[in-house]
């Protein structure tokens, strides 16, 4: 037996188990080398490259380095675990756009729609062609999402603008004509931030820079609920707006944010989550319009929330914040702490995650960088793989990740699209 | 008789001895031995002494009188010259050339036997002669005159009319006591001389050349003395040797023969001195130092070493090409087997004199070290890392294309304008970097501010020899509708009594849009460019500095009643900057070198500030109205507790250029401040209400990222409102955000 050579034991979540045998593991490996042995100890017909955590962290460099880093004696057997790991994302296409883009979706049958700040939302097909475009607001449109409906050939699209509403509107690919505006809503005294809709359609909430969190259903009204302003605002939005839509007026209005709610979303039908720069992270009862729970965080202006992947924690959340991390909090903890932290170099400005992967997360920052992130692997702070949207400092301002691993960047330099490399997990499971 | 020889013997002997003998014992023991024989000599000794005392005794007699006589004679002069001081008391020689020598020589005036020259005329009442004056102390005159008539003494006053004469005369000083009339005298000028010379140490003869040439009498060419003065034959004791002298030789030489006087003999006496140890005091002077003892032999300089302290070939050649001076050993291990053959040491000489050399040279004091860790004295802070939050990172950045000189944030702290030199507002979000609007203006962008009330919502730019209103997009209808009302009311208010320069124009409703202004100020003509825009925190006050026209380019305006007036008729020096204090109706000018606090309401001066700045450049006050931060363009950032003292309370020095701007931040402890070298400086402030405890000031984060173009830095920096965010314009066009 060499001196240099280290006890594991492999364990694995992946559907290639090892049998549960010590190995001696030379010190010098690396993880090209202990990919190499996982292949051929399961005698994989395709080699599939793994990535190894020991006790949560990333192996970058040799065994012997982690080792010393991490002041883990020769004798102490390690326990490593091994995932699949990401291939590098490539580039797919790059969309510029005469604006920024704020927010993207890939949700749509081969195509990509984007929301940008001259009020305008674009779809563009797989072979990078503009194919539909309408303006929507007269503002910048900060978000929006698809609000899943029954309408056979268009599609119901709510936004959020800086002009302090939000709009439904009915969104048809093929013909300009069937676009047409359903009704804005109207509650907010700022500019709006974030809007999201529930898995049903039934519900939309919108978040805005006054601290309120407004709670709408999608049903258009016949009438405005909410009264015209008077004279001089009138003129300039018939200006703007040929058809003019209904003015309807929220469900509900959550308020308990002291400051800008950055992002809220749905959990499920009953509840919901929003984050603030008031550092705190705020859950929802909607059926009675009171706010749950609260978690205080210490000089954390969140930016944005995203549900954490399900597999890997069911009621988390992550959310990323102007300290340059994105943490993960937990309403069923009792203590408030953050359970995990992933470090940036800038500010995250976006985060989504994985549709399949259970464990991943796709995070977006000012520095241009995107970063998929492994949520096992917590202790390095260390993505599992990272690209660069842009060349130069160009912000990213949303991304959004459609199963089969395409990622839409959205940001200063317009809409790049990349294929993101996933494990086969999602074919196998 | 006995006793007359003895005296001489006494005086003799220890002559004699007292060359060769110090030892006053001796002396003592050569008397008793001498008694016998000695008779004969002692009696001719006392004669020949006898007569050279009569003769000095009586020659230096004469001199006195002499000399009592001519000092008399000075003394009446001196009177003389009191009554005429025009006149001399020594009479001037005169040089003249001999008619007999040929040399020069000195002539006095005759003296003429008038009444004048007669000494006993003059007015010197007091005739009582040389005596003790103290013999007249307790009687009530002073002596006697001619007619021995009583002289009596003059009035002395105490030592306060002493003092008021010396006060009162001017030549009270020069004046001195004179014994005989028992009354102060002035000094003449002569006399004055005369203590001018011996002061001096010169000669008191004013006359006297001690320099003059010699006159030669009897050398020289020519003057030899051929002739004997005396026509005496040479007496004969210049001849033959004298018979005193034998016998007082023979006298020594008879002791000697006897025994009695030992030539030889040792000085000390052969008693132990005893020297009392302990009754000296003790010397404060500390012990001398012992030397340092030589370094102990090592391993390597046995005679026989073990093996690894040989020095290999390689070591050997590198040592010996090394100098002396830089070798580590000055010597080189050598074995050897056996102690016997280990030779001479040949460098002995040389080492023990290097070793007394440096016992000597080197100089044996006990220095008193500080043993102070320097980390101690500094003062005990605590680390940044427990000051969280502070903006350490640069979050994004905004491009403009000219001179990013001026940067404000709306009072909620969403939306940032930056203007640049070439005219161009930008409208922005905070933490998103997105140009929303672009306002463009005629010329550099001198101000800009935005109002710091919440129910409106406009900004006012400053631009040469304007000021215009704008109003940002994208409000909500009655905040809208609330600003336009309070910038263009329907109903215009009433014009002031005092028609003012300052021109207030809105331009008609029709023409209203989003890229003009609502409300254009126009400043009095050659007024030049606002330089900063200060408001009142109640948004209805604001004042402006221009950098040209009178009155110190101030202005003050109100909104509501649309009107501008100058605050200060006149004003010293050249304002720079104008803030509102926060709380109370005290205004803050600074000019160039001063900080004035005004009282508005009172109108009036309250306090100057000196910051001790050549050129002060920013300031700021502390939102609570207490403290005041000035900066200037040397470099120099001071702190003012205003209720403590009108001189900083502490001053930084921390930036390597010119200080630009300062700013506190309105509800965090934290402020910043911006200069010339590209860097931004974030500093920990906390205020306490207890006045017993100073301010505390933690340095926290050098924010670098502006680059320095043309000399310039980060022209201007500005806080969020309600976050410890920081926005920062620099001369490179960029503005940044900066976040914790």
């Amino acid at each position: 037996m060499a001196p240099s050579s280290h006890p594991a034991v492999f364990t694995t979540q992946t559907p290639y188990p090892l049998p549960p045998q010590m190995f001696m593991i030379p010190t010098t490996w690396s993880r090209y080398q202990l990919s190499q042995l996982v292949n051929k100890a399961l005698s994989l017909a395709k080699p599939i490259p793994f990535d190894f955590l020991l006790r949560g962290d990333l192996l970058k460099s040799s065994l012997a380095d982690w080792c010393t880093q991490n002041a883990v004696g020769e004798e102490e057997t390690l326990e490593i675990e091994y995932i699949e790991s990401v291939l590098p994302p490539q580039q797919m296409s790059d969309l510029p756009h005469d604006d920024w883009v704020s927010s993207v979706s890939c949700q749509l049958e081969q195509r990509f729609l984007t929301a940008s700040y001259d009020g305008q939302l674009r779809t563009f097909d797989y072979s990078q062609n503009q194919t539909w475009s309408s303006s929507i607001h007269g503002a910048a449109i900060t978000s929006f999402c698809i609000v899943p409906s029954t309408l056979s050939d268009s599609h119901l699209i709510a936004t959020a603008s800086h002009d302090l509403t939000a709009q439904l509107t009915q969104v048809s690919l093929e013909s300009a004509e069937k676009t047409k505006p359903l009704a804005s809503l109207h509650l907010h005294t700022a500019p709006l931030s974030s809007v999201s809709s529930n898995s049903a359609g039934s519900q939309i909430l919108t978040a805005s820079w006054d601290g309120l969190v407004g709670l709408w259903d999608t049903l258009v009204p016949d009438v405005d609920e909410v009264p015209e302003p008077a004279a001089g605002d009138r003129k300039k939005r018939r200006k703007i707006e040929q058809v003019r839509p209904k003015r309807k007026a929220p469900l509900m209005v959550l308020k308990s944010h002291t400051a800008r709610v950055s992002g809220a979303t749905f959990n499920d039908e009953r509840t919901a989550y929003s984050c603030g720069f008031d550092s705190t992270v705020r859950s929802w009862d909607l059926e009675h319009g009171v706010c749950t729970a609260t978690i205080t965080s210490s000089e954390r202006p969140f930016l944005s929330l995203s549900l954490a992947p399900a597999a890997s924690a069911p009621s988390a959340l992550l959310a990323s914040s102007t300290d340059r991390t994105v943490s993960q909090y937990d309403f069923r903890e009792p203590h408030s702490l953050s359970s995990l932290t992933l470090t940036h170099p800038a500010t995250p400005s976006c985060i989504v995650r994985s549709p399949n992967h259970p464990h991943q997360i796709l995070s977006g920052a000012y520095d241009g960088a995107a970063r998929i992130w492994d949520l096992r692997s917590v202790k390095g702070a260390t993505p599992v793989a990272s690209f660069k949207a842009w060349d130069g400092e160009k912000k990213i301002l949303g991304v959004d990740w459609k199963t089969g691993g395409i990622v839409g960047v959205a940001g200063e330099g317009g809409l790049g699209v990349w294929k993101v490399g996933e494990g086969s997990s999602t074919t196998v499971a | 008789m006995a006793a007359k020889r003895k005296q001489p013997s006494r005086d003799e002997d220890p002559r004699t001895e007292a060359t060769t003998f110090r030892a006053p014992v001796e002396t003592l023991e050569m008397l008793s031995d001498d008694e016998g024989p000695e008779e004969d000599a002692a009696s001719d000794d006392g004669q020949v002494d006898e007569f050279p005392e009569i003769d000095a005794a009586s020659d230096s007699e004469a001199e006195d009188e002499v000399d009592e006589e001519g000092s008399d004679e000075e003394d009446f002069e001196e009177e003389d010259s009191d009554d005429s001081l025009d006149r001399d008391i020594f009479p001037k020689p005169k040089t003249i050339i001999s008619d007999i020598t040929g040399q020069p020589k000195r002539v006095y005036p005759e003296i003429e036997p008038d009444y004048d020259s007669d000494s006993s005329t003059e007015d010197a009442p007091n005739r009582v002669g040389d005596v003790p004056m103290h013999w007249y102390d307790d009687l009530p005159h002073v002596g006697y005159d001619m007619d021995g008539k009583k002289v009596l003494r003059p009035a002395r006053g105490d030592e306060l009319d002493k003092f008021l004469q010396t006060v009162e005369d001017p030549s009270a000083w020069t004046s001195a006591f004179d014994k005989t009339a028992q009354m102060d005298r002035p000094l003449s000028a002569e006399e004055l001389d005369i203590i001018r010379r011996l002061y001096a140490n010169e000669v008191p003869d004013a006359g006297y050349d001690p320099y003059e040439p010699m006159t030669e009498f009897f050398t020289g060419k020519g003057k030899e003395e051929v002739m004997p003065l005396s026509a005496a034959p040479e007496p004969k004791r210049r001849w033959v040797p004298s018979k005193w002298e034998k016998q007082k030789v023979m006298k020594i030489v008879r002791a000697i023969r006897q025994g009695r006087i030992i030539p030889s003999k040792p000085k000390t006496a052969s008693k132990l001195e005893f020297y009392a140890i302990w009754s000296e005091p003790s010397t404060s002077h500390a012990p001398p130092l012992p030397a340092p003892k030589p370094r102990l032999p090592t391993n390597s300089e046995s005679y026989n070493p073990p093996e690894e302290y040989l020095p290999t070939e390689a070591e050997r050649a590198e040592w010996e090409a090394l100098d002396p001076e830089d070798r580590e050993h000055d010597y080189l291990p050598k074995k050897h087997s056996a102690l016997r053959l280990v030779p001479a040491y040949d460098r002995f000489i040389k080492e023990r004199f290097n070793r007394q050399l440096d016992l000597y040279l080197a100089p044996r004091i006990q220095r008193v070290k500080l043993n102070i860790d320097p980390s101690t004295l500094i003062p005990k802070l605590p680390s940044p890392q427990s000051l969280k939050p502070f903006p350490n990172y640069k979050s994004l950045k905004f491009t403009h294309s000219g001179r990013a000189r001026c940067i404000s944030i709306s009072p909620d702290g969403a939306w940032v304008i930056s203007g640049d030199e070439n005219g161009i507002v930008s409208l922005w979000e905070v933490n998103v970097g997105r140009e929303v609007k672009r306002w463009k203006f005629e010329g550099k962008i001198g101000a800009l501010e935005w109002c710091p009330r919440t129910d409106v919502s406009y900004f006012v730019v400053g631009i040469e020899e304007a000021l215009h209103f704008v109003i940002p997009p994208n409000l909500s209808s009655t905040v809208l509708l609330l600003t336009q009302s309070v910038l263009a009311p329907t109903t215009l208010p009433p014009a002031p009594e005092t028609p003012s320069p300052v021109k207030w124009v809105t331009p008609p409703t029709s023409s209203w849009s989003p890229d003009t202004a609502i409300l254009t100020v126009q400043l009095p003509q050659s007024s030049g460019l606002p330089k900063q825009i200060a408001w009142h925190r109640r948004g209805d006050y604001m004042a402006t500095v221009s950098s040209g026209g009178t009155q110190g380019g101030v202005w003050m305006h109100q909104i509501t009643r649309r009107h501008s007036q100058a605050p200060f008729k006149k004003i010293r020096g050249a304002v720079q900057l104008v803030l509102f204090h926060p709380l109370k109706p005290h205004f803050f000018v600074a000019t160039q070198q001063y900080v004035r606090i005004y009282n508005l309401s009172e109108q009036k001066l309250l306090k100057t500030l000196t910051p001790g700045i050549k050129w002060i450049s920013s300031m700021d006050v502390h939102p609570s109205g207490d403290h005041l931060i000035v900066g200037g363009y040397d470099r120099k950032l001071c702190w003012f507790d205003l209720e403590l003292s009108d001189k900083p309370y502490k001053i930084l020095r921390y930036h390597t250029r010119a200080i630009r701007s300062l700013a506190f931040h309105p509800t965090y402890p934290l402020f910043a401040s911006s200069s010339d070298d590209g860097a931004i400086q974030v500093f920990h402030s906390r205020v306490y209400n207890d006045l017993m405890t100073d301010p505390l000031i933690v340095p926290l984060k050098i924010l670098r990222g502006h680059t320095v173009k043309e000399g310039l830095g980060v022209l201007q920096v500005k806080w969020c409102a309600r976050q410890p965010w920081l926005v920062s314009g620099g001369a490179d066009g960029t503005v940044g955000l900066w976040c914790s």
